[in-house]
């Protein structure tokens, strides 16, 4: 699985699977073309999948055969506390007050080290593993046996931007494919009406960094994500303005395109590239009825609309992109992003809990708990979550230590994340952080390994997922990347 | 692992730590095979081979391909009509669709050198270069921002844009453009400013300018990114794969690479006045003076400020917890470690901005008497030039504070520290000495190996490089300079030749080396070597001139065959036209999907040059965009439809059009682009805001040109938009649309039914395939 695109040695050109990949849809798209036409997919149809689609987004064999098919990724934008959500310090209550002891010099992001802070929430110990939760996520304390938590992730970097490069394309600068990207390159996608990579923004607005966090870097520009608007219609430019264009001129207009294009196209028989634009536009087609019907909640049950908690002020937006992640994986988008926190007013809007961390966590906590809890209730009941890859994670911790008494800087030593979904092995912890939270103990993640794990999950082996590009066979994973041993989940893959 | 702690941030520093970093570095010995690669070899102008067939013996390109078609046993397309042909040479030379007076008057024109002509008349325009200058600033890795989080904005990074343009418009030789932008200011004789405004080449390049002081590593990065990006250019080469290891697949080594790092290492971010020198340095006395006078001024207004500062802190320190204000009113003697460290948190506040209470009348009115004088020196100071944001040699240990450098009191962020006397521009009258390059980079100092400039040892047999003293007094080490003269040199292997096959990439969709910035070992071997070998020495015999180049290729018969050819003997043993036996037909690009939308329309706004404007986007994007850098929020209208190439590249997010038809990634040079279809694409032509407007000036254009006849406007728009006549076929579908869209229009209240119709065949018009394919 990788473009292969290093030139030929005989010709010095690049091969028909090649340029499949490089040059776009290109001799896929003729197969799409005919495929189209043979099931009779150019007349307009329902938005169920469309299978069998030979296009470079089409789904593509996996390494293996994975339980998972789809990731939902749930950022929680700018550096959620390990050690007051999922990784109890006790040592904090006992040295309240006191410098951080045997760490000399103490890096903060900001201004000076402060003495340490106890976490001012309650743990309690749930599920068979007797997981820790903290009070702030009394709903998410209920699904632990879901839940493999891994406690000892470690970042390069204190910084928003360079984490949230780091932890979505493991790069520390711009420019990089974002590991939702490369998922979309290696597997395609399930259903060829609506994206392969959705992205779903807080209702505030963006995260630090913006589209760069998922971006498709220097894959093909079709594998980025697809912002997903939260006003309108869910994709920019999806529909013309009812005003100017009815649906039924819109449709006389692609039939007459589609008829002069065809004429065009007799006269370059064989042109790969000018059937697969001709199908491009019926592709498009399709996608203006099925993205609004697919974020369309009026179908929803009002029992499922309480269950992510959209009776809620509070919990309303978040449980509404929630609700949109489970509708998007059920029509078969390949990877999903909902984003918490928006780079607007950071301390207020994202988790950057620098000036409290009562005010600051409590307050996102109780946005985000219930409506992930709804989640992963919601895909089980439906047997989706076997399927489904479920990501929590952040770009870094926080600081054992205090801001001014109350708030918390930034930790990139030692912090915590969760998966759940695509037969993982539920209810386990994984690595340690030390006795303050503050640096890792035992067995460290780094970015790399935890998406050699993703791909692992999703049957691919991060070592051969490759794209060539500026001489060298680009890797997600650069040269980098072991799987978490124990997480489990490939029970079903045998290596091919 | 290594963290390198420096100040507030932990980095792990990229791409020194991937590799166990050797702790000496030295010259690396490569082998016969490694040096014997073909690339590294000169270019051998062999003879043209001699053929009979009076079609192709004529001209030396098609002389070489035809005996390359011949050997393979492939069968050439007949010569495309002249139709083809001037679109094909409008659509390529300058991105602009010709005009159907043009047409008309190139298809009956019986002068044999009509097609000469007109090669010349597209050569001549201005719009040449607006064509292929943005293909020489993909190479450049042009944006209007510096990238990153802050994704400031880079205010004068046009004039490079608009040099490179006049550069392609003027024909300048090409080992002129790269000694300009590589030592443009260590040049001997200036090309007016156009030698300055060149050396923004090095500082387009994506930058943090934020805390570069508490990442020293920054700096490395960016000559990271000077070293890959002069590699890729001009030599095809990956010099960067070097940095941590000796290259993996290319014999270059990692003492290769910090030997090119200390070329660049004198570098500093320099704003080049545009000004004469005396009148610039007159003006920095001045203004050196004036701020001299200026500084008192300022500490007597903080002395006055300061007991209301604290009393303001008085109030501030209420708001915060008990402990605290314990720990901040506990005697520093009596503070517990703990109380200590909260004081020193709640302390630091202090120093940033705090509102002060009003000042009693003495102390108001002395402020205002300081702040008077303090206003009547400020207007004295010079104007600052217009400046051009390039490069030049200094030293970097001296640099000035930037954004996020202001050290936060009592901390111990680390910085440079220099205990010796210096300038971080050099000073006129004073010795300039390079700063050192240590390896591995960082070194503490008197701890790494002092690393000497020098140029790829596969070529050049090893060693560090002469470099001549620069002369004139210039205050400048002249390495960029011997670099410069190194590359853009007959005698160096790589730079014409590298040169010749980007041009030929984009009169053909590829070049003879498939990997336009890569004639590595990774890159693709030459389809046609002895034809790549004769154009590069045909580059230099004809002093390096690029239009010479696409004269010679434009007139070959190979850029003029038809590309709906098929044989399917020919698409059987070659299926991907590496041989050339019909013109490769292909989309456009990003920009000049807009641009021929525009020429379309009749809307090209011709305003060429100057300061990048900003298209328009829609709000809800803009809201993604507005917290970050620069961006204007403008309206569909005139000022937004200049060329695209004149539109503002914003690093941290790309326009919506450009983005969906593959503008690419600003953060590294690009060789070439993705060129993909996505049903994405499709929705912005049918239904954007720009697309659908253009679609009504489209329409008003024609039936203003056309009159009410509707066979008439059929013909009209067909050669506005696709250079031709519509076929009785396409005549008769058409005309049965207008009628269908104006019944339907007819019944909707608003508008002209028949405008609406034809708007919508537009529309249609505008989304063809044949519209945005060079064929």
């Amino acid at each position: 699985m990788s473009n292969d695109a290093t030139p030929d040695r005989n010709t010095g050109y690049l091969s028909r699977r090649d340029l499949l990949f490089q040059a776009g849809e290109g001799v896929g798209g003729l197969a799409l073309a005919y495929l189209l036409n043979q099931d009779g997919l150019l007349a307009a149809g329902g938005c169920e999948s469309v299978r069998g689609i030979q296009s470079a987004h089409a789904p593509k064999p996996g390494h293996w055969k994975p339980r998972a098919k789809n990731v939902i990724s749930l950022f929680m934008c700018g550096g959620v506390s390990h050690i007051d959500t999922f990784d109890p310090k006790p040592a904090l209550d006992k040295y309240h007050g006191q410098p951080l002891p045997g760490e000399g010099d103490v890096q903060v992001q900001q201004g000076y080290p402060g003495p340490i802070m106890r976490s001012p929430y309650k743990f309690r110990k749930y599920g068979r593993a007797g997981m820790d939760v903290s009070e702030i996520f009394p709903h998410m304390a209920t699904m632990v046996d879901e839940l493999a938590l891994i406690r000892s992730a470690v970042g390069r970097s204190n910084d928003h931007s360079i984490s949230h490069f780091e932890w979505n394309t493991g790069a520390l600068i711009p420019g990089s494919p974002s590991y939702g990207a490369w998922i979309a390159y290696g597997l395609g996608t399930e259903n060829q009406n609506l994206p392969a990579f959705v992205v779903i923004h807080d209702h505030r607005g963006g995260p630090f960094n913006g589209p760069n966090n998922w971006g498709a870097g220097y894959l093909p520009a079709g594998y980025q994500g697809t912002v997903f608007r939260s006003t309108g219609d869910p994709i920019l430019d999806l529909r013309p303005p009812a005003a100017l264009v009815t649906p039924e001129q819109q449709r006389r207009r692609l039939d007459h395109l589609l008829r002069l294009n065809q004429q065009h196209e007799e006269r370059f028989p064989g042109s790969s590239d000018l059937a697969a634009r001709i199908a491009s536009y019926e592709l498009a087609y399709r996608m203006q009825s099925c993205a609004p019907e697919a974020v369309n909640l009026a179908q929803e049950s009002e029992e499922t609309k309480r269950l992510y908690g959209l009776e809620n002020p509070a919990t309303e937006p978040f449980g509404r992109q929630c609700l949109l992640a489970r509708r998007l994986v059920e029509r078969g988008v390949r990877f999903v992003q909902l984003w918490s926190g928006a780079y607007v007013n950071d301390t207020v809007d994202t988790w950057d809990a620098h000036n409290s961390i009562i005010d600051n966590h409590g307050q996102h906590a109780r946005e985000v708990d219930q409506p992930i809890t709804g989640l992963l209730a919601d895909l089980k009941r439906r047997g989706l979550l076997e399927e489904t890859l479920v990501i929590w994670h952040t770009e870094f911790g926080r600081m054992p230590i205090s801001q001014r008494g109350v708030g918390r800087d930034h930790n990139p030593n030692a912090f915590s994340f969760w998966m759940a979904g695509a037969g993982i092995q539920g209810g386990q912890i994984i690595g340690e952080s030390d006795e303050f939270g503050y640096k890792v103990a035992r067995q460290p993640v780094s970015v790399f390994d935890f998406h050699a794990t993703v791909l692992h999950l999703m049957g691919i082996d991060h070592k051969r997922l490759t794209y060539f590009f500026n001489g060298r066979h680009m890797r997600l994973t650069d040269v980098h990347g072991e799987v978490i041993p124990q997480i489990g989940g490939a029970a079903a893959a045998t290596s091919g | 692992m290594m963290l390198v702690r420096v100040g507030g941030a932990i980095l792990l520093l990229g791409g020194f730590l991937l590799w166990p970093a050797p702790a000496t570095i030295r010259e690396k010995l490569f082998s016969e095979r490694e040096r014997n690669w073909w690339a590294f070899q000169k270019p051998v102008r062999r003879a043209i081979p001699q053929l009979s067939d009076p079609r192709w013996r004529a001209h030396p390109i098609d002389a070489f391909l035809k005996k390359a078609l011949d050997e393979k046993g492939l069968t050439p397309a007949p010569p495309a009509d002249r139709r083809t042909l001037i679109r094909r040479a409008w659509l390529d030379l300058i991105g602009l669709v010709p005009p159907p007076d043009v047409v008309e008057a190139f298809v009956n024109d019986p002068a044999p050198d009509a097609w000469e002509k007109q090669i010349d008349r597209l050569l001549a325009s201005p719009h040449y270069g607006e064509r292929w200058g943005r293909h020489w600033l993909d190479v450049a890795r042009y944006a209007d921002s510096w990238g990153h989080i802050h994704d400031d904005d880079n205010p004068n990074a046009w004039r490079y844009r608009d040099y490179v343009i006049q550069s392609f418009n003027q024909d300048k030789p090409y080992d002129r453009f790269v000694r300009e932008q590589l030592a443009g200011d260590e040049l001997d004789q200036g090309a007016g400013y156009d030698a300055v405004i060149a050396t923004g080449f090095h500082r387009i390049g994506p930058r943090v300018l934020f805390r570069e002081k508490q990442n020293p590593h920054y700096r490395y990065d960016y000559i990271d990114d000077m070293i890959a990006t002069t590699s890729r250019a001009f030599l095809g080469l990956t010099v960067a794969c070097a940095r941590c290891h000796d290259h993996k697949f290319d014999p270059v080594s990692q003492m290769d690479y910090y030997r090119m790092a200390a070329v660049f290492f004198p570098f500093i971010d320099y704003d080049h006045p545009l000004a004469p020198a005396e009148e610039a340095v007159a003006a920095e006395k001045l203004r050196t003076t004036l701020e001299g006078k200026i500084r008192p001024l300022r500490e007597q207004i903080r002395k006055i400020e300061e007991p209301y500062r604290r009393a303001a802190f008085e109030e501030r320190l209420k708001t915060f917890p008990e402990d605290i204000q314990l720990a901040v009113r506990t005697p520093e003697q009596q503070r517990t470690p703990g109380q200590n460290l909260l004081a020193a948190q709640v302390l630091s506040v202090r120093a940033a901005g705090m509102r002060i209470p009003p000042l009693s009348d003495v102390d108001r009115e002395e402020r205002s008497r300081l702040d008077t004088e303090l206003r009547e020196l400020t207007r004295q100071l010079p104007r600052r030039f217009e400046v051009a944001a390039g490069i030049r040699d200094g030293d970097y240990r001296f640099t000035p504070d930037g954004p996020g450098d202001e050290p936060v009191p009592g901390t111990t962020a680390k910085r440079i520290k220099v205990d010796f006397e210096g300038s971080f521009v050099p000073r006129p009258g004073q010795p300039y000495e390079p700063p050192p390059l240590y390896f591995p980079p960082l070194s503490e100092p008197g701890k790494g190996t002092l690393v000497e400039p020098g140029f790829l040892s596969v070529i050049t047999g090893g060693g560090p490089a002469r470099i001549p003293t620069p002369t004139n007094g210039r205050l400048s080490s002249g390495r960029r300079r011997a670099l410069a003269e190194w590359i853009a040199s007959a005698d160096n292997p790589l730079t014409a030749r590298v040169m010749v096959n980007r041009i030929w990439h984009h009169h053909f969709g590829r070049g003879l080396v498939a990997s336009p910035s890569n004639f590595g070992r990774l890159g693709g071997l030459p389809s046609h070597p002895e034809l790549l070998g004769w154009l590069a020495t045909e580059f230099v015999r004809q002093g390096w001139r690029m239009k010479a180049i696409h004269r010679l290729i434009l007139t070959s018969q190979t850029y003029q065959m038809t590309a709906s050819f098929q044989l399917p003997a020919n698409s059987e043993s070659d299926p991907n036209n590496v041989y050339l036996w019909r013109f490769p037909m292909r989309r456009v690009e990003a920009e000049i999907v807009r641009d021929l939308i525009l020429a379309t329309s009749g809307q090209l706004n011709p305003q060429a040059g100057g300061p990048p404007f900003f298209p328009s986007l829609p709000a809800s994007v803009h809201e993604e965009v507005k917290r970050v850098g620069r961006w204007i929020l403008t309206k569909e209208e005139p000022s937004t439809w200049g060329r695209s190439v004149f539109s503002y590249w914003k690093r941290a997010r790309k326009h919506p059009m450009f983005e969906v038809f593959d503008q690419p990634d600003t953060m590294v040079s690009c060789e070439r682009r993705n060129i993909t279809t996505v049903p994405t694409q499709a929705l912005t032509l049918l239904n954007s805001e720009f697309v659908l407007l253009q679609s009504q000036h489209f329409a008003a254009r024609v039936r203003h040109a056309a009159g009410p006849s509707p066979d008439g406007q059929i013909r009209t728009a067909y050669q506005v938009a696709l250079s031709r006549n519509p076929s009785s076929r396409e005549m008769a579908d058409n005309l049965q649309f207008l009628e269908q869209q104006r019944a339907h229009h007819g019944v909707t209240p608003d508008g002209d039914p028949h405008l609406l119709a034809l708007t919508d065949l537009c529309n249609v018009i505008l989304n063809l395939n044949e519209f945005l394919y060079v064929q």
